[in-house]
């Protein structure tokens, strides 16, 4: 298992952002569902130890995060997007993702290997030489997700990797993430149950700080079977799974 | 997005090279996507202004421009340095880049420390270039002696401990008013640094603005005839370097991820650095002013600094030679024209010097801010008598142009000359004063006076009496020759005092 | 439409004026008091209360006739780099395509907050020995905006700073060059001019004009990054 998440909490002054999730996972991409405010992010942001748990468990590809060691071998390891992603204009794309791979302890000599790779696999090998800040949003997006696969993550955590992607990338990125799930466990936050559809092998689903569902993509479908509100199957299924967890 | 296969990882190599090559990428990217080189041509007019063409307009003389390039390279970096290195360390929060940074394997104090690293590579890089033109200017036009390296290393520790400081101060609070802050906060210190020192035992002339006792200024005297004394600077660079290592060390302590096992050697070198500042405010503090104008810091004073440089003297070709010190050797031929018509008057007078030696400047604190300066001892001495001079250059003041300075010679010195071998002073006979004035009037120097009373604690001259001046003017008017005869058969009777005025041709 | 019914058809521009809504004053103070918060007016506002404070604890002290007449000097920069921060825009494009008060509004609160640093530094030398005297405070803080100004022009709002400060070591080394030769004198380098020298207020009110004109007007540039 990479992910063991037990009776994990997270508050911020009085809101209680994840109130007790339990999830475990291995290799695959697991869909994270939820309306706005269930605390999706959070979640991620403490799955890549950007912040502590307030209590509870984590285990993450076999280790405690808590202490410097085990954290930093996680972190070799880890591989993140976050939702808002900041970024230094002035850098190139090359040199954006090359230092990331640095930060990351991406071993020298493969480091160049490693960034051409990234960039390739986000078909940005065209602009590697070209400044972030003449690029579109939609292909900074895809810089983000080229800094989270440069050293080969074996825990990738995406928060709306797919904003700004046109329909074509957005079928591309699929592709990725199931072709990353083969060997890594990936966490796609997103709202686009179509997304969760295409790619992921598990879903689970958030509302106010808890998983109130944790299945496949299938399971959800079925739960919306004659119960739920959408144009999909699992938009039926997502918007069952919520007017359950809330009655 | 394509699936492509990444080569198989090459044989892993040594750790430790493998942390030097990924440090050298890193700092690679930071030299390339750092902001000081924009900075650079604002530091680089500043110095300009402030360094360069103030050290032009001086003498070409090498401790003097050292001097004046340390101070003035400081206060045109400060401002670029300190500011640009807080707007560096506030980098990552106005990017909205923390969290993304934070998460990485590398510690945050390796990331900071080569992005402060690359700000200060930058800063140092366009001081040096600086610290070139200047010196190789001078290099062209000095005549003698090597450039004073000191200066340039209490300057270049100087950058180290700014951009340390704005760093840290732009990690710590990460606002748009912190890079302003940090510039201004650091000219401001420095400024302030100046004012609070008083006499030559300050704490705070461990400042490095201060490049010789800040209270006499400008000096051609220091440095020349004996050398330029590293103890000041040295604690200037021991407290610079302290500073320096406590901030960087600092940087390291605040709780966070990845900084666990590094917290111990962190305030170790916090500590270190914090020692090393106090020890040389305290050095500095028992700096005194020695004879030759510099600061002696008994502590890390080396006695071989005490003796003479070694030179030989650049002379006129006059029956008394005029000689200087070959750092002073463009000044000779002013210096010689000056001191020519009443050298004339001397020469093959008994008594009169076999040579005008231009000598070293002698310093005495006195009490508070005063200090006085001059020859240490007789204008005249030795045998055969050699008359010690002292440029009017070697005295504080501002620095004279040739013209001037031949002008303040003929001045101070033609009548020290007269008055040295004809025996002038208050005990003087008036057959004295009288042939002292018509020497200098007939050199063509400023009439000598008598002391007057003390007003308001001034001191006030008086002319010659009438009968002074009358005899002086009937001794001018002999022709050259038959004055300069009278004066070989009398002289010893006239400084003996057994000459009257009336006995005067 | 024929001839005989045919009248006058107001032009757009008519139309645009009369469709314009009225402006609610309450609105317009709201919109002054937002745009001051987009601008971190408020920091501004007490960096230059702090300069004020600063200055007047200063001047308890006694300085040497050097002290005397840089040390303000030092807190004039510091308010001008405080007014100058205040150009740098957080929300970039959406901003700029709106309408036409925006132009308006940067520049009431330029000058406002050039003011209001004017009159703090002023009003904390007031019964202290502020070498220079009110006039020269306008006219250094005036001239140090206006540099800072320029340089948001150039390099951004956030590194608009580097004027006053970089133009802080000029004003100080001419003054130091009054007492140490060869002195700067050129009115460009009004500092080291006196507080009554006609040339040296008309080069810091055409630095001030040029620059305020233009920032408010274009803005400060974008983010340049780093």
């Amino acid at each position: 298992m990479n992910v063991e998440i037990t009776g994990l909490t997270r508050r911020f002054g009085r809101t209680m952002a994840v109130a007790g999730v339990d999830l475990r996972a291995g290799p695959g991409v697991i869909g994270l569902l939820g309306p706005n405010g269930a605390g999706k992010t959070s979640l991620l942001r403490m799955m890549a130890t950007a912040i502590r748990p307030t209590s509870g468990t984590l285990r993450l590809l076999g280790r405690h995060p808590g202490a410097h060691g085990p954290r930093r071998e996680i972190r070799r390891r880890l591989g993140y997007l976050p939702q808002n992603l900041g970024y230094y204009p002035g850098f190139t794309v090359a040199e954006f993702v090359e230092y990331f791979a640095l930060l990351k302890e991406v071993p020298a000599a493969q480091i160049p290997a490693a960034v051409a790779a990234a960039i390739e696999r986000v078909e940005l090998g065209g602009k590697a030489r070209t400044k972030l800040r003449a690029l579109s949003g939609g292909m900074l997006r895809r810089v983000g997700v080229a800094q989270a696969i440069v050293n080969q993550p074996q825990l990738l955590l995406l928060d709306e990797p797919t904003a700004g992607l046109d329909p074509e990338q957005r079928v591309a990125f699929r592709a990725l993430l199931r072709e990353l799930g083969q060997r890594a466990t990936v966490v796609v936050s997103t709202h686009l149950v179509e997304d969760v559809g295409a790619a992921c092998t598990r879903v689970a689903l958030m509302d106010r700080g808890k998983i109130v569902f944790h299945g496949t993509p299938e399971d959800l479908t079925a739960r919306g079977e004659g119960h739920g509100t959408g144009d999909a199957p699992l938009e039926r299924g997502y918007s069952a799974v919520l007017a359950g967890a809330r009655s | 997005m394509t699936a492509v296969r990444v080569p198989a990882a090459p044989r892993p190599m040594p750790a430790m090279r493998w942390h030097l090559r990924a440090a050298a990428r890193l700092l690679r990217l930071e030299l390339r996507r750092n902001a000081m080189p924009w900075m650079l041509p604002v530091a680089v007019c500043l110095f300009w202004i402030t360094a360069y063409r103030k050290a032009m307009a001086m003498p070409p003389l090498w401790s003097l421009r050292a001097a004046s390039m340390q101070s003035g390279a400081l206060l045109a970096f400060v401002c670029p340095v300190a500011g640009v290195a807080a707007w560096m360390g506030s980098r990552e929060a106005r990017r909205h880049i923390t969290d993304l940074v934070t998460i990485t394997a590398r510690p945050r104090w390796a990331r900071q420390l080569t992005t402060w690293a690359a700000a200060t590579c930058w800063a140092m890089l366009g001081y040096l270039g600086c610290v070139a033109a200047l010196y190789g200017v001078t290099a062209r036009q000095a005549a003698w002696g090597g450039p004073p390296w000191w200066p340039v290393a209490v300057v270049a520790a100087s950058l180290l401990a700014l951009s340390a400081l704005g760093f840290a101060a732009g990690a710590l609070v990460p606002s748009r008013f912190t890079a302003p802050v940090a510039a201004i906060a650091a000219f401001f210190a420095l400024a302030l640094s100046t004012q609070l020192i008083q006499g030559s035992q300050s704490y705070w002339q461990v400042s490095p603005i201060v490049a010789a006792p800040w209270d006499i200024g400008p000096d051609t005297g220091r440095g020349v005839f004996y050398p330029y004394l590293p103890d000041l600077p040295i604690a200037q660079v021991m407290f610079l370097t302290g500073l320096t290592m406590a901030v960087l060390g600092a940087t390291a302590l605040p709780k966070g991820p990845g900084v666990g096992w590094l917290r111990r050697p962190a305030a170790a070198v916090t500590a270190a650095g914090l020692l090393a500042a106090g020890t040389a405010v305290a050095l500095a503090g028992t700096g005194k002013l020695d004879a030759h104008g510099m600061i002696a810091i008994p502590a890390v004073h080396d006695a071989a600094s005490d003796r003479p440089l070694r030179y030989t003297p650049v002379c006129s070709h006059a029956a008394i030679p005029v000689c200087l010190n070959p750092a002073y050797a463009s000044y000779l031929p002013a210096a010689a024209t000056a001191l020519a018509p009443v050298l004339n008057e001397m020469a093959g007078l008994p008594g009169a010097p076999v040579r005008v030696s231009q000598t070293a400047t002698t310093y005495r604190q006195g009490t508070g801010n005063s200090v006085s300066v001059g020859l240490a001892g007789p204008p005249i001495s030795g045998t055969p008598p050699v008359f010690h001079l002292l440029l009017p250059d070697q005295l504080p003041g501002p620095p004279m142009t040739t013209g001037g300075l031949a002008t303040a010679l003929r001045s101070s010195a033609g009548p020290a000359i007269v008055a040295s071998v004809i025996g002038d002073g208050p005990s003087a006979s008036p057959a004295q004063q009288a042939v002292a004035a018509a020497l200098s009037m007939s050199a063509g120097l400023p009439q000598p006076s008598l002391p007057g009373p003390v007003i308001r604690r001034r001191s006030t001259t008086v002319p010659l009496p009438a009968s002074v001046r009358s005899a002086a003017g009937r001794f001018a008017a002999l022709p050259s020759p038959a004055r300069h005869a009278w004066l070989v058969r009398h002289l010893a009777a006239l400084r003996a005092g057994q000459i009257t005025l009336a006995q005067l041709p | 439409m024929t001839a005989g019914t045919a009248r006058e058809v107001p032009g757009a521009a008519a139309a645009d004026r009369r469709a314009w809504p009225a402006w609610p004053p309450r609105a317009g103070t709201r919109l002054l008091r937002l745009h001051a918060i987009s601008r971190r007016v408020p920091a501004a506002i007490a960096a230059i209360a702090a300069c004020a404070i600063g200055l007047r604890i200063a001047l308890i002290g006694h300085w040497d006739s050097y002290g005397a007449l840089q040390l303000p000097l030092v807190f004039e920069a510091g308010s001008a780099a405080a007014v100058t921060i205040t150009t740098a825009s957080p929300l970039g494009e959406p901003e700029r395509v709106t309408g036409r008060r925006l132009p308006f509004l940067r520049l009431a609160t330029t000058l406002t907050l050039t003011a209001a640093a004017a009159g703090a530094l002023t009003a904390a030398g007031t019964g202290a020995h502020l070498a220079g005297g009110t006039l020269d405070v306008l006219r250094n803080v005036a001239g140090m905006t206006g540099i800072g100004l320029l340089c948001a022009a150039v390099l951004g709002g956030g590194l608009a700073w580097v004027g006053p400060t970089g133009y802080l070591v000029v004003g100080a080394y001419g003054l130091y060059t009054q007492w140490h030769g060869p002195a700067l004198t050129t009115p460009w380098i009004w500092p080291a001019r006196p507080p009554h020298d006609a040339g040296a207020a008309i080069c810091a009110t055409l630095v001030f004009t040029i620059g305020i004109v233009i920032t408010s007007v274009r803005g400060a540039r974008d983010p340049v990054g780093e």
